[in-house]
């Protein structure tokens, strides 16, 4: 299935009034996310990240800037784009498959479809057999795949991730990113995945777009060009990952050589040098 | 290397993660669990009753305390069984039941609508809440002597009286239950476009289910508790009269008989209520 899905920021900025103080979240955030990339953000708490995202799915309203879809700007929620939370948010009332159904209630197909289409997804998310299981009877790992299956369910065309994996333990968190991205590939649509987690964003992002806080602002985009499956371990992974962490945190370059991949960036670039060591 | 005894370890935990056997084995631990409770809490419930039955047959036959003051169990007993097989006992009852439910029906209703209104519309509930808050804290008794003076002492001061008491419960535990529905939960609703009668049926009704149901069986509780009190202050019918006129003739046995019905009759409402809530609500997972 291909799908289609170009979406165009720019120039976004968002603010919220706190006692009577304009406190800006986002500022002048430009970026492009072209149909079927991977796209991960990562910056420390408190950098707009899952505002932008909550932008981007349509919880958040009033703005500045542009967000369009395929040249449409965004206006509230749309079936086109789906979010997965951090916390599963699975109603704990109802079962595996009705929890999965719910995706599809308000979508135009008939009663067949809907059924067939959310036992694909089961399958999908790697959950045969626990159809009539209620939440509470799945782990933590499990839950998070039920609501990737209920994000996903309606085809929409961009999927939105809000630090999905954030609450699991390290070895379920691995196995999720490998599992996330065999559906990414299967299923060739856009995703966007919000993470804290610099590892997880270039395992599996084509893109990692690195954030600052206070105000929230793109300080880099870094391309991954690395052939998956990734490993972890590689060379050029940990020279990407330590290019990245320099940035995360704000420590100086250990080299003092700028990286190469530095040149792709512009964004940084309008930074003034003093701000980047300052966070 | 580290990455392949991840990736070995990953493997294996899907495989654990993916097979269906365990969660069957689960539901029969837990079945047996179930069991195996159920079994502990009814034998658990036993001792301390026969112990004050023990407690109050020694008292009456060692005379601690008079006879007329305190009939014995065995008196109480057959008293029980003479009033039952007259049909006294039955007949009270039935008019008990019928204001009990009549009063806790109209409450409830009323409750239902109120506490729905104040959770869903926060202009109305600043209207509202307040003066509620006011007329909750009156207690049935308070009540009672308006009530003689504008609806006399008929049927209706029953129930009126006891919707009353079941309202309020029922009326509080709605609107928290509404107002605690996790945001959470809504913005999922948003993101899938729900209407807003879906919004309603598929997320905030079943969402605040839990605590509406509490006050479900607290209203019960305390529509049956204010019948009584009604039932002994203004009545010449049902099994609190029965307790003032068996007082009134000194006929402890006949007070305590109807004492001992009100209390069977409760806790078999109560009772049905909570299997009720086990079908209804299996999906919540008990803190302990």
């Amino acid at each position: 299935m291909a799908h289609a899905g170009t979406l165009t920021i720019s120039n976004l900025s968002k603010q919220y009034e706190v006692k009577g103080e304009v406190l800006p979240v986002l500022k002048d955030i430009t970026l492009t996310i072209n149909p079927g990339e991977f796209v991960s953000i990562v910056g420390s708490s408190g950098c707009g990240k899952s505002t932008l995202l909550r932008l981007l799915i349509g919880l958040e309203e009033d703005y500045q800037g542009e967000i369009l879809l395929d040249g449409g700007r965004i206006v509230g929620t749309s079936l086109e784009r789906g979010i997965v939370f951090q916390e599963h948010r699975l109603f704990p009332w109802l079962s595996v498959e009705k929890n999965i159904g719910l995706g599809l209630l308000n979508a135009k197909v008939p009663e067949e479809e809907k059924r067939r289409s959310i036992q694909e997804h089961i399958e999908l998310v790697g959950l045969s057999g626990f159809e009539t299981a209620y939440p509470y009877q799945l782990s933590g790992g499990m839950a998070q795949r039920v609501a990737i299956a209920r994000a996903l369910v309606n085809r929409p065309e961009i999927l939105l991730l809000d630090e999905p994996f954030g609450a699991l333990d390290a070895l379920t968190r691995a196995h999720l990113q490998q599992e996330l991205h065999r559906i990414w590939q299967q299923e060739s649509i856009t995703m966007i995945l919000v993470t804290h987690d610099v590892e997880e964003a270039i395992y599996l992002g084509d893109k990692v777009v690195v954030m600052e806080p206070r105000p929230g602002r793109v300080r880099r985009i870094v391309p991954v060009a690395l052939a998956h499956p990734r490993d972890r371990a590689a060379y050029e992974f940990v020279r990407i990952k330590e290019d990245v962490m320099r940035e995360f945190i704000g420590q100086p370059a250990e080299e003092v050589i700028e990286p190469p991949l530095r040149a792709h960036d512009a964004p940084s670039d309008r930074l003034p040098s003093t701000f980047r060591f300052a966070v | 290397m580290i990455g392949s005894a991840a990736q070995f370890t990953s493997n294996r935990r899907a495989e654990r993660e993916a097979e269906p056997a365990p969660l069957a084995l689960k539901r029969q631990r837990k079945q047996a669990a179930v069991t195996h409770e159920s079994v502990r809490n009814f034998v658990l419930a036993w001792p301390f009753p026969l112990a004050v039955l023990a407690f109050w047959y020694v008292a009456a036959s060692r005379g601690w305390v008079a006879a007329q003051v305190l009939p014995s169990p065995e008196t109480v007993a057959s008293t029980f069984a003479d009033l039952f097989r007259s049909g006294e006992l039955l007949a009270n009852l039935k008019i008990s039941l019928w204001r009990v439910l009549g009063g806790f029906a109209a409450g409830a209703l009323c409750g239902l609508c109120l506490g729905v209104s104040m959770g869903l519309s926060s202009t109305f509930k600043d209207y509202v809440y307040p003066l509620f808050k006011a007329f909750a804290q009156i207690p049935v008794l308070g009540w009672l002597p308006l009530m003689m003076m504008l609806v006399g002492i008929d049927e209706a001061l029953k129930i009126i009286l006891i919707s009353k008491a079941a309202l309020v419960p029922i009326a509080v535990n709605t609107y928290k239950g509404i107002q605690n529905v996790p945001a959470g939960y809504v913005e999922v609703a948003r993101v899938f476009r729900f209407t807003r009668l879906q919004l309603l049926q598929k997320v905030i009704f079943p969402a605040a289910f839990p605590p509406i149901w509490n006050g479900i069986r607290y209203g019960f509780t305390h529509a049956w508790l204010a019948l009584v009190v009604v039932e002994l202050l203004a009545s010449s019918e049902g099994l609190g009269f029965m307790i003032v006129f068996g007082r009134q003739l000194f006929q402890l046995d006949v007070v305590m008989a109807a004492v001992v019905m009100v209390g069977i009759v409760g806790f078999s409402l109560d009772k049905i209520l909570a299997l009720t809530e086990r079908r209804l609500l299996g999906w919540r997972r008990h803190g302990f």
